[in-house]
């Protein structure tokens, strides 16, 4: 039995079926990619898993801590160890981003405005934020400013990965967190997920190229087409699929950026 | 007991001039007919169950409690408005109800007839006041009512900011309550009007603030509504001079079976004038809130900007919010905006932040506080700031 184990997971939105059985097992210690052209189903995958609202669960169970976390609210998967970086983080006006770290840093501690002994102090929270700031290459400012708000692509997807750090999930997933970047921010984001990986975590890397595992280099690489999984394998995977892209299951697309020359 | 002449005679010591006033007002409250379901103003706003006779006896007659800088400059007046009304009748009769007319409807009438305590502040050519000046009103008693008064003259150049705050001692007790405030400023000046309406949670209020501006100026106006079974505020700034500047923001908190009514007026009369409004609130239960603002540039006033928004968020199904925004312009060299917003929490907000471990009631508690924090940005100075924003925390958990 692995560390989070996801059974024959079917999922629609709005009616419309998207995943059709999608089986995955992740150990922590382990990085995992999955990869998928438009359409695959990537972010049915990393809703469902987070129990977002809009996503309809139509059968199959996960397997975390010896619970199925599709019963589970989305807080309450978030407080079990897991970690959703959005593809499109959302900004949130009238809420700073330092509030929010904090309070989403006393949840997971379980303090609930009454037991002041499990309260992050001001000191400890300064703390902990200033390396993690340092490697993402991000000021203090960012603290004071609203949820997202007025950040560049760059400094929002930078945020997901500096919550995440804060947070320290066993089990964190990167929903195209490479998408829209330009090459520094790959690299800091890269170098901050490099820092947290280790025994304590596994990462699931959802991507459409395979850019970002130049930088983070997956255990296994999984190939999502039409809400299921057609390949999986080593990162040899993500070296094919960097050659062919998904023209072996009839998608014409690239698995890398075309870049402009 | 019924409200007529004799309920005058609860209000003694008075000037003559201060009688006569309150006497036509009195008339004017016996010949003007309620208001009318088929008046567009109280076309959703139901009065049917406010009879002012079950209120006529006067509550706290010279009733606030002014908080003074520690040294006043030389010139400023601050005392209770009946006080000033003797001692300084040329400076007061001019004013009163000058810019909130006594004959305006019968609500409007009754305040006239008999408000109570209530603050004169007059703050001289040149002059600033540093610290804030604060009025704080108190109601005591039920089945009361409670009308208070402030008229606030700003001379040329100066500066200063001002509070009222109205405060219930038993939140449940009913009444018949007001609150209004004439606001004169000056040429050059920069005034902050700040008025937080925590009346009990059964008592009727019926408010009228308006300003006058003269040419310059500044006002910056912020009105906080939290208290009251059924409350209903007029704010209306009359931009009289070139270059005045009026910002007119408020916010508002309607649970249970609150309804909360706002009419709102930026009058443009002359051109290079600017007005700036922001009224954002929140429902929850059966709460029910009204808001209707108009902007209104007359000919003449070219070369004006306005600006008018009302957002409203709604947290329970059996809330409901009514926004509606009127333009009068009769110039066309303006820059005007204006808009309204009703709706939930957005969903994407709530998930983003649960899915960070913040329980659903936290984060939504979050969602609320945000909602309001570029309002409490402006409100115009920090003592009120910080009051507001301690009232709202208590109120929203």
């Amino acid at each position: 039995m692995a560390d989070f184990e996801i059974k024959d997971l079917r999922a629609s939105v709005e009616g419309r079926q998207i995943l059709k059985g999608v089986s995955l097992a992740i150990n922590k210690g382990e990085v995992h990619a999955v990869m998928g052209p438009n359409g695959s189903g990537k972010s049915t995958l990393s809703h469902t898993l987070m129990g977002h609202p809009g996503y309809t669960v139509d059968g199959g169970e996960v397997r975390f801590k010896g619970q199925n976390v599709l019963e589970l609210e989305p807080d309450e998967r978030a407080r079990l160890g897991m970690f959703l970086a959005l593809q499109y983080p959302v900004v949130v006006p009238g809420i700073s981003m330092a509030n929010f770290l904090r309070t989403a840093l006393n949840a997971h501690r379980g303090y609930d405005g009454k037991d002041k002994s499990k309260m992050v102090t001001p000191k400890e929270f300064r703390s902990l934020l200033k390396d993690e700031l340092e490697v993402l290459h991000m000021d203090d400012s960012f603290l004071s400013r609203y949820i997202n708000d007025g950040f560049s692509g760059g400094e929002k997807k930078r945020a997901e990965i500096l919550q995440m750090a804060v947070l320290k999930p066993e089990i964190a997933i990167l929903d195209e967190t490479d998408s829209g970047l330009d090459i520094d921010s790959i690299k800091f984001v890269a170098e901050e997920v490099n820092r947290m990986r280790g025994p304590n975590l596994g990462v699931l890397i959802i991507t459409h190229y395979t850019r970002v595992l130049e930088f983070i280099k997956p255990d296994f690489v999984h190939v999502l087409v039409d809400g299921k999984f057609v390949l999986s394998g080593g990162p040899e995977v993500a070296d094919r699929l960097e050659k062919t892209g998904y023209s072996e299951w009839g998608k014409e697309e690239a698995a890398q950026p075309q870049e402009v020359a | 007991m019924a409200i007529n002449a004799e309920t005058l005679d609860q209000l003694q010591g008075e000037p003559g001039w201060l009688r006569n006033v309150r006497r036509k007002a009195l008339e004017s409250y016996e010949r003007l007919p309620a208001p009318s379901k088929t008046d567009e103003e109280w076309r959703r706003t139901d009065v049917s169950g406010l009879d002012p006779n079950k209120f006529s006896k006067l509550e706290h007659l010279d009733g606030q409690k002014l908080i003074l800088p520690e040294a006043l400059p030389k010139g400023v007046i601050l005392m209770p408005l009946r006080q000033a009304a003797q001692d300084h009748p040329d400076l007061v009769e001019p004013r009163l109800f000058s810019l909130v007319h006594a004959d305006r409807d019968r609500f409007a009438a009754l305040h006239a007839a008999l408000f109570t305590g209530g603050t004169f502040l007059y703050v001289p050519d040149g002059v600033v006041v540093e610290q804030p000046i604060i009025g704080q009103h108190f109601s005591h008693e039920a089945g009361t009512s409670v009308l208070p008064h402030t008229l606030i003259v700003a001379g040329r150049g100066a500066r200063f900011d001002y509070l009222d705050e109205y405060i219930a001692e038993n939140e449940d007790e009913a009444g018949y309550r007001t609150g209004s405030a004439e606001i004169f400023v000056g040429e050059g000046a920069q005034v902050g009007y700040v008025a937080v309406q925590k009346w009990g949670r059964n008592t009727w209020h019926l408010a009228d603030q308006r300003a006058e501006l003269q040419k310059d100026s500044t006002l910056r106006l912020f009105n906080v509504t939290l208290g009251g079974r059924f409350s209903k505020s007029r704010v209306e700034a009359s931009l009289a001079g070139e270059g005045a500047n009026a910002e007119l923001k408020a916010i508002y908190l309607a649970s249970g079976q609150q309804f909360f009514d706002f009419h709102t007026l930026q009058d443009h009369r002359v051109g290079n004038t600017r007005s700036d409004l922001l009224f954002k609130g929140a429902l929850q239960d059966v709460a029910r809130t009204v808001y209707a603002g108009l902007i209104r540039i007359e000919k003449h006033a070219a070369r004006s900007d306005a600006y008018q928004a009302n957002r409203n968020l709604v947290l329970s199904d059996k809330a409901k919010a009514t926004s509606i925004p009127m333009l009068e312009i009769d110039n066309n060299d303006v820059r005007c905006t204006h808009g309204a917003t009703v709706g939930p929490v957005d969903p994407e907000h709530l998930f983003y932040l649960r899915s960070r471990g913040i329980p659903e009631p936290t984060a939504k508690r979050m969602l609320i506080q945000g909602f309001f924090g570029d309002v409490l940005d402006r409100i115009p100075f920090e003592h009120a700031r910080k009051l507001v924003e301690a009232e709202l925390e208590a109120r929203i958990g």
